[in-house]
């Protein structure tokens, strides 16, 4: 990249929340992983990773204190290096220490993992950019991949579509501000040392646990989000609360597919299923029917555009421009508390299924995905599939494991066969 | 290829018990020694290292200085007969010392930087007093209760890191009080000239009332467990 295109780069929407509520106790920062069939070498990798990173400058930048809001300035620097991977991943991204990446790429055995700090990217964002980065990893191996699947030209210059802020573009002229939603179930738990993210991750085929969920008529994540919610529910009865709480799951919607555009930069909204042990007992199958039909009913372009333009509006708020960052930052913390952290129990994310050229398939042997240290919820869940392998993974700060044991053991009683590996060593 | 056999899920060749609900794994074939697998994680923990800071230590520096020096010219043709520069560069240096120095020094240790900043306020209020003829106050109330802020803040220093929350929310309300109660026997000394305890008892009684129940979670474990998990601590 020429110096002279160093533009500073205005935050989008999601960037904006997730770079002011960055904290010590709170990781933005998500990790997909390739496991391969040969052992990483790490100077070719580093190589991959030099050719790559040019093709893609929002990944390739820092973050900076605005007096307003923070920006991103692109870095004209070689790296990020490719670092032996560490115990403890997703750290929280300290923005005024370390060397400035938003990217971080390990290696481990036959996993390349790529962390990216969610201000700079969403999932579906992160995963063209790490499937370039592995196209090019194997071409230099001497693999012929070509550039289809979603795999971008590390040749060509980066285009301006890539870079625009979707949720600028595709805000209209009404806005929808939900309501305050009531305090969900929170997962309690005894806490580890910092910094400590325990991790547990299951695979499975993924042939038998659709043919499962068509069985049941629903999609895989939806059974998938009706397990979690059916083990939470279970969690809290356990717990003999005072006062049940509704379980409710934040899980991301890629917007893309309602709304054409090529941004690799964040265009995500969220659809929260929630059941309500309050109201009496739910067999499973009734709670699949809730799950199924509110994410159903809740993917309406209109009502998530005027979502969206709510949310734009929000951060076009004069005078919530005019406050200095410092004080910003508090303010927008209590405000991402208040709306998004008491209504919500966990996260749940499927980016959905990874796909390459055939010719790198053979390549690879499965995917992985993890989500950093949960602000206040102690442990989130994300899945990703490839080929015929999905990888739900549990993270999280706490050491009972009551909540990846009985949903794995869910699935293994329906029929599914799991495979577990886990970071933690008792 | 073992499987758990409570939870029924397949487990690494390397694992040693079931990550869900931590049931060895027994091989009755391979009870000999068997070589370890490698791990399907990697067990080396590393953080951000943190940045230097001497950059900004540099600035405020600078900042101070040019402070200090403009009003100390200013002071020469401006309002001659006071020397009202000194209180701003009495105040620039002890802004200095309180935020330069560990920026410039991170590995200096905690007592240090407070006795350097304890002393600092005294010299600071060591030069108003000489400007302002008010070195009997200093003597009879300033020196003492700076000396006493400087004492409990070490001691505070000394004893809170490494301790639980229960126990430092007692600490700082007990030394609050300790304190105050100080403050007090200067105050009616130089007042009066004699010790009439009045409010500060009323702070030392609310300290206590304040310090008792935490004492009582933190003693009892199934209490202590409980404020644990609620504030995830």
């Amino acid at each position: 990249m020429p110096s002279k295109n160093k533009k500073w780069m205005r935050l989008d929407n999601a960037a904006l929340l997730y770079s002011a509520i960055q904290k010590e106790t709170y990781s933005a920062v998500y990790r997909f992983s390739a496991v391969l069939h040969e052992t990483v070498d790490p100077n070719v990798l580093q190589r991959a990773i030099d050719l790559t990173m040019p093709r893609f400058p929002s990944f390739r930048s820092r973050m900076r204190r605005g007096m307003f809001w923070y920006y991103l300035e692109p870095m004209d620097i070689p790296g990020p290096m490719a670092r032996p991977d560490i115990a403890n991943p997703c750290q929280p991204l300290r923005l005024r220490e370390g060397d400035g990446w938003l990217v971080r790429v390990f290696f481990y055995h036959r996993r390349i993992s790529v962390e990216v700090f969610h201000a700079v990217s969403d999932g579906a964002g992160t995963l063209v950019f790490f499937r370039t980065l592995l196209a090019t990893y194997f071409r230099l191996l001497g693999h012929p991949i070509p550039n289809t699947h979603g795999i971008l030209d590390i040749d060509q210059p980066p285009q301006p579509q890539e870079l625009e802020d979707a949720y600028a573009r595709y805000a209209g002229p009404v806005t929808l501000r939900g309501r305050l939603a009531p305090k969900a179930y929170a997962i309690n738990g005894t806490p580890e040392p910092f910094y400590t993210l325990h991790y547990t991750m299951g695979r499975m085929p993924v042939d038998k646990l659709l043919a499962l969920s068509r069985r049941c008529g629903v999609s895989m994540t939806e059974y998938l989000a009706a397990v979690l919610i059916q083990v939470l529910l279970d969690r809290q009865e356990r717990e003999k609360p005072r006062k049940p709480r509704p379980v409710s799951l934040t899980i991301p919607i890629n917007l893309r597919s309602h709304f054409p555009s090529q941004t690799l930069r964040n265009f995500i909204l969220t659809t929260s299923p929630s059941i309500d042990p309050r109201l009496g007992r739910r067999s499973f199958e009734e709670i699949l029917s809730q799950v199924h039909h509110y994410i159903r009913l809740n993917l309406d372009r209109t009502t998530m555009q005027a979502r969206l333009t709510g949310n734009v509006a929000f951060q076009r708020n004069l005078f919530l421009q005019l406050i200095p960052l410092f004080l910003k930052n508090p303010v927008l913390g209590i405000a991402y508390q208040l709306t998004a952290v008491r209504p919500f129990t966990t996260t749940y994310t499927n980016p959905g299924p990874f796909r390459v050229p055939p010719e790198m398939e053979p390549l690879i042997d499965h995917m992985e995905v993890m989500l950093g240290q949960p602000y206040g919820r102690q442990i989130n869940c994300a899945s990703i599939s490839y080929g015929n392998t999905l990888a739900i993974t549990f993270a999280g700060t706490i050491a009972e494991t009551d909540i990846e044991r009985d949903f794995f053991r869910f699935l293994v009683r329906a029929g599914i066969p799991v495979r577990v590996d886990s970071n933690r060593t008792s | 290829m073992s499987y758990c056999v409570h939870c029924g899920v397949e487990l690494h060749d390397s694992a040693r018990a079931c990550p869900l609900c931590h049931t060895p794994v027994v091989d009755p074939s391979k009870l000999g020694a068997a070589p370890p697998e490698l791990p399907p994680y990697p067990t080396q923990r590393a953080e951000v290292p943190p940045a230097s800071k001497r950059e900004a230590a540099l600035l405020l520096t600078v900042m101070l200085l040019s402070v200090a020096i403009c009003c100390g010219l200013l002071n020469l043709f401006l309002g001659r007969s006071v020397p009202w520069s000194a209180y701003v560069i009495g105040g620039a240096a002890l802004l200095w010392v309180w935020v330069a120095i560990p920026l410039w020094f991170r590995a200096l240790p905690l007592a240090v930087r407070l006795i350097l900043d304890g002393v600092a306020v005294g010299l600071y209020v060591l030069v108003i007093a000489l400007l302002a003829d008010g070195m009997v106050w200093f003597k009879a109330l300033a020196l003492p209760i700076v000396l006493l802020a400087t004492a409990v803040l070490l001691l505070l220093g000394l004893t809170l890191p490494g301790r639980s929350i229960l126990s430092s929310l007692s600490l700082i309300f007990g030394s609050i009080a300790v304190f105050l109660v100080g403050v007090e026997l200067c105050v009616d000394r130089w007042l009066t000239g004699a010790w009439s305890p009045g409010w500060s008892i009323v702070v030392l009684v609310i300290a206590a009332a304040l310090c008792a129940p935490l004492q009582v979670v933190r003693r009892v474990p199934s209490l202590r467990e409980e404020v644990r998990k609620l504030f995830h601590l």
